[in-house]
Order: C-alpha cells, then structure tokens, then sequence
C-alpha cells in the first residue's frame, strides 16, 4: 500500500522535557488516521514538525519518498488546521476560501468557479459576503477546511479542529467532515484527546503516549488492547442496561 | 431618553466651540492688519502675511517645509521599523527585559535623555543638523512605536502567519495579504501620532538642533519671545492645521472599531 507520508526516528525535546522519542508514523493514501493522546503529550508538536512550523531535534519525514524536514513549510503541500479556525477578518468567505488559489496565482475566472463550487460543497451558498464575524462557530470551521481543501494539499493536519464547538455542533461537524473527507478522498491525520470523537472521525487510530507512537491495525485491535476506556465504557453501559432490565437476566 | 441625548449634544457642540476657538482666534489674529488692547475686533483684516508664505517668500515657509519633512521622516521609519521590531521582540524569549527597555526614554524624559546622549550627538557630528535631529526624534517615537505595535503580536497572529505559509504563502505574502492589512488601523494610528510627536517636539529638537534647524515649532516660540503676535499666530495656525487635516481624512480609521 502507498504511504504518502512517512516520519522516521521523530524526536523532540524542549529544554529537558523530552516530548516525542524516536517516533515512527506511516499515513496511509485517502485515509484518515486519529492520533489520540492526552493534553501535553507532544501531538501539536508532531503536527507541527510534520508541516515544517517546528523543526525536529532527530529524525526524518518523507513525503511521497522524498525527505522534505529541511523544506519551508510553504513547499511541503501539507496544511496544517488550528483549534481556531483562524479565519483573515478583513476578508470576506469568499475572499477567505479563495486565499490559497490567490497564492498560487491562478486566474481569475478559475478562482471564482473553483471558489464557488467549494462554497457550495460546504453548503455555505449566499455567504459570499458575509465576514467572518457575522459566521457562527461551525459555519467559521467550515469555511477553514474549504480554504485548505481548495489547494487540493497532499496531505491535511487537524490539530482538534472541534475542540472550541458545542456538542451539538461538534457531532454535525464531524459527519460534515466524513462525508467531504470521503468525497474528496483526504489523506489526512485528526489529532485529539477524545476517544470518541478519535474512533469516528479515523479509519484507524493511533495512540501517542511516553513521546512514542502507536499505530493500531484497526479499530477494533484498539478497542480490544485495552489502551483504550472503550470497553470499560461497554461495560458500564451494558451494566446500565442490565439494572434497568433485570428480565433481560 | 431624548433628555439625555439633547443634553449630550448641547454638551458635544460646547466642547467642539472651545476646542475650534482657539485655532479661530489664531487664524483671525493672522490676518489681522492690527490688533493692540483694549480693541474687541481688529482694525482690519489682510491677507498680506498668508499670501508672502504661500509665494515662499517668507522664512517661515522654509521652516514648514523643513517640520513637515522631519515629521514625514520620523513618523515613516518609526512606524514601519516598530512594526517589524515590536514582532521580532513579542516572539523573543527575553520579551519582558526588552518591552521594558522600550519605556526608557520616556520614564527618564526626552530631554534629559537627549541631554546624557549629547556627548555622543556631539562626537558623531550629529549637532546642528537634520539628520541629527530626525535621529534625536527617532528615540522617542521609536520606542513609542514599539510600545504601540506589542499589543498587536500574539500567539494567534503567529498562528495566522504560520497557517498563510502552510497555505504555501512566503513570508512577504503572509505580511502583504494578512499583517499588513490587519494592522492597518494600527499603522495609521502610529503614523499619525509619532508624526504628531515629532511635528510639536521642542526641547530635544533645541538641544539637538543648537538652534541651526529651525522647525516651526521652534519658530512659534522665537516669535512669541520677540513678542510678534501676528507671525506667532501665522506659525501657530501652521502648527495646528496639519495635525487637523491628517486627523479629518485618516478619521474613517482612527476611530473606526476594529477586531
């Protein structure tokens, strides 16, 4: 199986806080893989490293075979998105999807329909003209994933793109998210610190502790490893189901 | 409701005719053909004095010349080169020691700064002469700048900056189409009040200076000393009109809210 991204012998230190030793990590083609960890333990840092916003102390990414670490995070064809979805407020949604087609250069005419045809894949019709402030929370994240799909990047970093929405929210995002990351087949990596949200938004998961990575074949190996709290999560559930239906006993 | 709202306007239009009063009355006292105590009104009115500055015939054209090319100057690199600085500074580890650092010249006072730094001045041929007074200004307005831009870098503006470069942006694009125009307010802020510092500064300008470069501010007070009320009023009304055209067009960002 191609892998687009490969990291190698990652590690990464601040002062004497060893936070990442010699981490491995294989993203496989149109998949997305959840890395799970808790707060502070280096998976902004991994981000960031791979997209060339932090440069590792050892170590050695490849992209697509070629060693891209001492590249300029502007080469690497990688976009990394924020918590906060950082949207420019002089500009307006349109203007903020275009911005990376505005980079490249393209044409005018090609912007507009490229544009127009991403707004309308983020169901965001009628907003060309709003600014950001008058977009709500979801609508703002929508928005950010249309400005980094739109430079079609190799490959897309997602530093806990829901963390600051509502639940309700949240859960709509997340299967806005599986259905464009489906249709536009992403590769990418969904960092956060929820279990949960780490099994539904991956097609597999990966477990970040001690400052190394573990992959997991599957969903269901990371269920059955134990790393996990799913399945003390079943079983407090099933043992909430058995109380209320003794008969079922 | 009404009241209170009536009450605020009469209030407004009392503030706004002591404030215009003033440059009124210089105005009217600069064409004025004479003017002596106890009159109420001047004798006559002429447009002799207005009419030989604006053929340059007239000292004090140079010196208008001179204020608004030291302010232009002063106000320019200050405010660019505190733009780039203040970010260079916000991202450093030392942060603090240099932000205050920055508050020296005006926890000490520009004078009495200018005045332990004239040995230097003097050493380095800078007296007398108008790069040394633009440097002079520099150290005030400079800092000042800096001060004035620190707010503006923050951990989300790194973010923004870096997010422009994932997006495959150089740096110069990400300062083109995101700093620079998020700042803009901020700019013509700083621009317009390190031009005001330059364009009214006396004391360091006088040291600096030793009388050679005769901005207009230093002319006001020469013709306030020989007591030529009508040329005091002349330079005073140059002095003032300036700052009000820039304040009148740069109004829209000035004052406008910003996010």
């Amino acid at each position: 199986m191609v892998k687009p991204l490969i990291a190698k012998q990652i590690s990464k230190a601040f002062g004497s806080e060893q936070v990442l030793t010699n981490l491995h990590l294989e993203l496989p083609e149109h998949e997305t893989v959840s890395i799970l960890g808790r707060s502070g333990c280096g998976k902004s840092t991994l981000l960031k490293i791979l997209a060339g916003l932090e440069p590792p102390d050892a170590g050695v990414v490849e992209l697509d075979g070629e060693a891209i670490h001492s590249s300029e995070s502007r080469r690497r064809d990688i976009v990394y998105l924020y918590q906060e979805a950082l949207l420019f407020p002089h500009l307006n949604l349109f203007e903020n999807i275009a911005f990376g087609l505005r980079l490249q250069k393209e044409d005018e005419k090609a912007i507009t329909r490229r544009t127009n045809e991403m707004i309308e894949k983020l169901e965001l019709d009628g907003m060309q003209h709003k600014m950001p402030h008058q977009l709500s929370g979801g609508q703002q994240q929508r928005v950010s994933f249309g400005r980094a799909l739109i430079t079609n990047p190799r490959v897309l970093l997602l530093d806990e793109p829901f963390g600051n929405l509502d639940a309700d929210t949240r859960s709509t995002m997340q299967q806005f998210f599986k259905r464009i990351a489906a249709e536009v087949a992403i590769t990418a990596i969904f960092v956060t610190h929820n279990v949960k949200e780490a099994i539904l938004m991956g097609d597999r998961i990966a477990q970040l502790k001690g400052g190394s990575l573990t992959m997991f074949d599957s969903i269901e190996a990371f269920v059955r490893s134990g790393e996990s709290s799913v399945q003390e999560e079943i079983d407090f559930w099933s043992s909430i189901s058995d109380d209320n239906n003794p008969s079922s006993n | 409701m009404t009241s209170t709202s009536s009450h605020l306007t009469y209030i407004a239009r009392v503030l706004a005719v002591s404030f215009l009063f003033p440059v009124a009355f210089l105005l009217l006292l600069s064409v004025s053909a004479g003017w002596v105590f106890p009159e109420v009104i001047p004798d006559g009115l002429t447009m002799e004095r207005w009419v030989r500055l604006a053929t340059g015939n007239n000292e004090l054209f140079g010196s208008l010349l001179l204020s608004l090319g030291i302010a232009f100057s002063v106000a320019t690199i200050s405010t660019f080169g505190g733009f780039f600085t203040s970010k260079h500074l916000a991202y450093h580890p030392g942060r603090s020691l240099w932000m205050r650092l920055s508050y020296f010249p005006f926890v000490l006072s520009p004078i009495i700064y200018a005045a332990l730094l004239y040995f230097y001045f003097i050493s380095a041929g800078l007296t007398g002469n108008l790069f040394g007074v633009i440097l002079g200004q520099l150290l005030i307005a400079f800092p000042y700048s800096v001060i004035l831009f620190s707010g503006f870098w923050s951990v989300r503006m790194q973010n923004m900056e870096q997010l422009v470069q994932t997006l495959g942006g150089s740096k110069w694009q990400a300062y083109r189409r995101v700093l620079l125009p998020m700042a803009r307010g901020l700019i013509l802020v700083c621009f317009f009040q390190t031009f005001l510092i330059s364009w009214f500064e006396y004391g360091l300008t006088t040291l600096i200076g030793v009388g050679k470069v005769q901005t207009l501010t230093l002319k006001v007070f020469q013709y306030i000393n020989e007591a030529n009320f009508y040329n005091a009023a002349l330079s005073s009304s140059l002095l003032v009109l300036p700052p009000i055209i820039l304040l009148y067009f740069n109004k829209k960002y000035l004052f406008k809210k910003r996010w």
